[in-house]
């Protein structure tokens, strides 16, 4: 019953709109700016950089060890994945061997943390809806048990500097564990009730379905990854595809959208892919062995072997990679971060062109986009 | 289970306190205005001018009561809209200034009188200081028709009873969509502009659901006096006009007969649902009921799009259009489009209180009354010893009148009712878009609101509603 | 710290074709393998190489590389490299490109220049505005070659290791700070 808006003959003017950057429903400071014919979308041209922080610059002038204190910054919502993708490159240069127990918690922390930025995501996305002061705030109450559990193991709630290179900072105590379990255990429940309250709500499925589908064949010459393109169809999930770290030990299945890959199917990915990480964490703590927690001593002049590697996780957001070109000396001669929300938020003027003004904010939404992740 | 027990505590002892400000001072300057004053006035003096100065202050007295009663009442639906919602998304909500948030809105009040008054450049500064004022006016003299019908047509308020009261409001509650459509063109804003300009096509598509709904109830009750309407639903809930409007009546008379054991009980059937035909009566019956029903939910339905209240609030979508139409205003004139638009949804409440839910009448049916009063001896006891205490102050001073007492208080339970029901639907529902918005309102409702009319006036051509 | 150590890394030695640099081979595009990023193909081609290369590594069936994760810019003081690293949604190998854009060579060091992919792959749009802006490669033909994180306005290329950073007024051992 969708009605066709573009097939009016009427002659009116182009408006130019400039959205953001300071505007409720952009995510913080991207800037769009829209050339409208009436409601309808004629033209949209992202300006991004009002967050830039040079995150490439300091990486090559600051030492290894006061960079991966920095990095969480890169993506504030999963600093967990950038510490991890930095840690990652460095170690695959280097070559240092990370023991077991390092693995599974960082597996445990990044599944955490997977649950904890798609919790966000889903209260912006709702509020994107108009849900303005409605459900956006249940998803916020499991988000602070999160974050109350990380800042009890990394000191600091988004900031982790958790993950280092060689291993992670420190042994949790026991106790912490059994918070994670009460925490997975209770979980799902959380999970029903938000589906109850949106997944069935007449009106989200009207505003969700059938918009701004992503094709697969547009999706991957803009190369973008992560719950985005698993919406359209594409099952490319580098925790399957090249596996990293201890996930080919654990038993997960990789959700994909059901649909052409519209607003709807990115959001059921995402609420999918909560349930698998539930499940995930409790994998890590059953199988979570006894041992050293680094490989790596975590001294101040903290140095790695000369060499270059890329290297590249699964983010809630898509493909982190980190590129990093080492001399051999303390500091990295090249940091070069490839962000997914920079390279899925090229994909947006292709959605947006043709669609009505209140579609914008739906299609943003949906492909998860997080600024500083964007501008770093 | 009820987790945040504490907090719904917290909330009704709060909304009671408030009730009582607000009431208490609304009848404070009405019985100032309207007793007291003329009293005085006939005692100091018995010539003619102050006589007429006597009756002045008596007509004066309605439009005191809605002046004090508008911004405290906004006041009050703020904070109730803010904690309630707090409690539907497991927050706090506003709960440091004065004991336990009570005076939250005050200070917001307060603030706004104080902010600086903003008129942007390129804005045309007339139309912006004459948008909020059109907005606004219309929710004073629109609601000037219902405090007859509110106070059960107390003698005071009586002048406010007019004979074509419904008319008139609708005919006010068109008004502010023109301050709206000015204040976004004025504020030399694009965001403004087009909050507006969905404004008037919201406004103009949802009235037409929304009059016929009204129509239907009118028609039902053969009167556009609001008083007469309200007065025709006494008895009980089975006289409401959301169920048939009337089409209960016979139904209500002839429990009520069985219950007082009189005789006729059969021929007071008889009269109202004449058997002869009873296939028919039943169908027009259940056709009454249904379709007065789904007025009901129109009227609340298109009512909530006038009001600019979610789901339907496109003009002052706040994810798209940073806040529509009111994007530029900032203190007092942003404090009155605020004003205006909470008391448009108090005014909205009241109409379908008043329409549907039987306005100031008791809910509890009459046979279930005499039921009590039979069988249980002490409650007709305490209340006689009550009303024996309170006659000198009803009787001498006047202070209370038991009539327009107990209306308002069934006025305020349901009206706020009302008001919480759109606050929960404000925590539960995301937005429409514009296209769905319009495809709703002309697709759905008003063939919808046409076909319940066409039911209603046939169906009450079968049954007998005014015996 | 304006000046950061330009201890370049050792310069690598040649290797043997591999998998991907044998197609190329195959289809006519001479390239040089160098040592490997964390063991997987890293070759060097030519600056006229590069559209064809890429266009045939995204599109043949044989190799499939339709995934371009990122374009990196790296100056090594005497010649500027541009990166291109390939990787397949539909398989797991992975190819990573070096253009080397020697400074000498061009008439102004201030930038170098550079075919663009961005007409034939949408991903490299993006990426080329932002290692124009940062490191100072001028990308040819591409359709919208503007600044994309730095302001409009702004000098110099930041990710240059000649690049005088601008007097920092809030640092206060600068000795033009306004501290």
């Amino acid at each position: 019953m969708s009605t066709n808006l573009e097939t009016t003959n009427l002659k009116t003017d182009e408006m130019i709109i400039n959205m953001g950057p300071q505007h409720p429903a952009t995510h913080g400071v991207l800037r769009l700016i829209l050339k409208l014919d009436g409601e309808i979308v004629r033209h949209v041209e992202p300006v991004i950089g009002h967050l830039h922080r040079a995150q490439e610059w300091q990486g090559q002038n600051r030492t290894l060890f006061q960079y991966q204190a920095l990095i969480d910054r890169v993506d504030y919502l999963s600093g967990m994945f950038t510490s991890l993708a930095f840690a990652h490159a460095c170690e695959q240069i280097d070559g240092c061997q990370i023991p077991p127990r390092a693995q599974y918690l960082r597996a445990l922390v990044c599944e955490m943390n997977r649950i904890s930025s798609h919790l966000l995501w889903l209260g912006t996305f709702l509020i994107d809806l108009g849900a303005l002061f409605g459900f956006p705030f249940y998803p916020f109450r499991e988000r602070e048990k999160l974050l109350d559990l990380f800042e009890e193991i990394a000191g600091q709630r988004m900031m982790f500097n958790y993950i280092r290179i060689g291993g992670v900072q420190r042994d949790p105590k026991p106790s912490w564990f059994e918070k994670v379990r009460k925490f997975t255990a209770e979980f799902p429940d959380r999970i029903d009730e938000y589906e109850a309250i949106v997944t069935q709500n007449p009106i989200v499925l009207k505003r969700t379905k059938g918009v701004g589908i992503l094709d697969k064949s547009v999706a991957m010459d803009y190369g973008v990854t992560g719950p985005s393109i698993r919406g359209s169809g594409i099952n490319y999930d580098l925790r399957k595809t090249r596996p990293y770290g201890i996930y080919p030990e654990l038993n997960f299945e990789i959700p994909l959208g059901q649909n052409q890959g519209d607003t709807w199917d990115r959001y059921m990915c995402r609420i999918l892919e909560m349930r698998q990480s539930n499940n995930l964490i409790n994998q890590c703590l059953d199988k979570m062995p006894e041992g050293e927690i680094s490989g790596k001593k975590q001294i101040a002049g903290l140095r790695i072997k000369a060499g270059e590697g890329f290297s590249a996780i699964e983010s809630p957001r898509g493909v982190l990679g980190c590129y990093v070109i080492s001399n051999g000396s303390d500091k990295a001669y090249r940091i070069r971060w490839r962000n997914p929300s920079f390279c899925n938020l090229a994909v947006l003027p292709s959605l947006l062109i043709g669609r009505p003004i209140s579609d914008i904010m739906a299609i943003f939404g949906s492909i998860d986009v997080i600024l500083p992740d964007v501008d770093r | 289970m009820l987790a945040n027990s504490a907090e719904l505590f917290k909330f009704t002892r709060l909304t009671l306190i408030w009730l009582t400000l607000i009431f208490g001072s609304v009848w404070g300057a009405c019985f100032i205005v309207g007793v007291l004053l003329p009293t005085l006035l006939l005692r100091a003096c018995d010539n003619e001018i102050f006589a007429l100065l006597a009756q002045i202050c008596q007509y004066l007295t309605p439009l005191i009561a809605i002046l004090v009663f508008i911004p405290i009442n906004a006041m009050f639906m703020v904070l109730v809209e803010r904690r309630g919602l707090a409690l539907f998304t497991v927050r706090m909500g506003p709960n440091r200034v004065g004991p336990d948030g009570l005076l939250q809105t005050a200070a917001d009040a307060v603030k706004l009188l104080f902010k600086e008054d903003i008129i942007p450049t390129g804005a045309d500064a007339w139309l912006f200081t004459l948008a909020p004022i059109i907005f606004f006016a219309p929710s004073i003299f629109g609601s000037i028709p219902l405090l007859a019908a509110i106070t059960g047509n107390n003698d005071l308020f009586a002048i406010t009873n007019l004979p074509t009261g419904i008319f008139f409001i609708i005919a006010a509650s068109s008004v502010p969509v023109v301050g709206i459509v000015m204040g976004g063109w004025a504020s030399n804003n694009k965001y403004s502009l087009v909050g507006g300009l969905r404004s008037a096509a919201q406004a103009i598509s949802y009235e037409i659901p929304l009059v016929l709904s009204l129509v239907t109830i009118c028609y039902l009750n053969q009167s556009l006096n609001v008083v007469e309407i309200a007065s025709r639903q006494t008895g009980g809930f089975l006289n409401w006009n959301i169920f048939g409007g009337g089409a209960l009546n016979g139904l209500d008379k002839y429990l009520n007969a069985l219950i007082n054991g009189s005789s006729n009980a059969n021929d007071i059937l008889q009269a109202y649902y004449p058997s002869n035909q009873w296939i028919l009566t039943v169908i027009a019956i259940a056709g009454l009921v249904v379709s007065t029903i789904i007025a009901f939910f129109m009227y609340i339905t298109a009512a909530c799009a006038e009001v600019n209240r979610i789901p339907f609030d496109l003009p002052e979508a706040e994810s798209e259009l940073v806040s529509g139409y009111n994007t530029e205003y900032s203190g007092i004139k942003f404090a009155i489009f605020f004003l205006a638009e909470f008391t448009n949804l108090f005014i909205v409440s009241s109409i379908a209180t008043i329409m549907f839910l039987g306005a100031g009448n008791n809910p509890i049916p009459q046979f279930l009354i005499d039921y009590l009063f039979k069988n249980v001896t002490f409650i007709p006891q305490t209340i006689n010893a009550i009303t024996q205490a309170l006659s000198p102050l009803i009787n001498q001073i006047h202070l209370i009148n038991p009539i327009t007492f107990w209306s308002v208080v069934w006025m305020i339970v349901k009206t706020y009712s009302l008001v919480f029901f759109a606050v929960l639907v404000r925590g539960t529902l995301p937005r429409f878009k514009i296209d769905q918005l319009m495809d709703f309102g002309w697709k759905r409702l008003i063939p919808l609101s046409l076909l319940v009319f066409f039911i209603v006036i046939f169906a009450k051509g079968v049954i007998n509603t005014n015996v | 710290m304006s000046q950061t150590d330009t201890n370049k890394p050792n310069e690598t030695k040649e290797m043997e074709l591999g998998k991907f640099g044998k197609f190329l081979k195959d289809n006519g595009i001479d390239s040089t393998r160098k040592d490997d990023s964390i063991n997987v193909e890293t070759i060097v081609i030519s600056v006229k190489d590069l559209e064809p290369a890429l266009r045939l590594l995204k599109t043949s069936s044989e190799t499939k590389l339709n995934m371009l994760l990122t374009i990196s810019g790296v100056d090594y003081t005497d010649r500027i490299d541009s990166i291109y690293h390939l990787w397949s949604y539909d398989h797991n190998d992975a190819l990573v490109i070096k253009v080397e854009l020697p400074k000498q060579s061009q008439a102004n060091t201030d930038t170098v220049n550079l075919t663009s992919i961005a007409n034939f792959w949408s991903a490299a749009n993006w990426h080329e505005r932002e290692t124009y802006d940062l490191v100072g490669i001028r990308y040819l033909r591409h359709p919208y070659l503007r600044r994309i994180l730095n302001p409009w306005d702004w000098e110099g290329h930041p990710l240059r290791r000649d690049y005088k950073q601008l007097v920092d007024a809030l640092n206060d051992k600068n000795p033009h700070s306004f501290r």
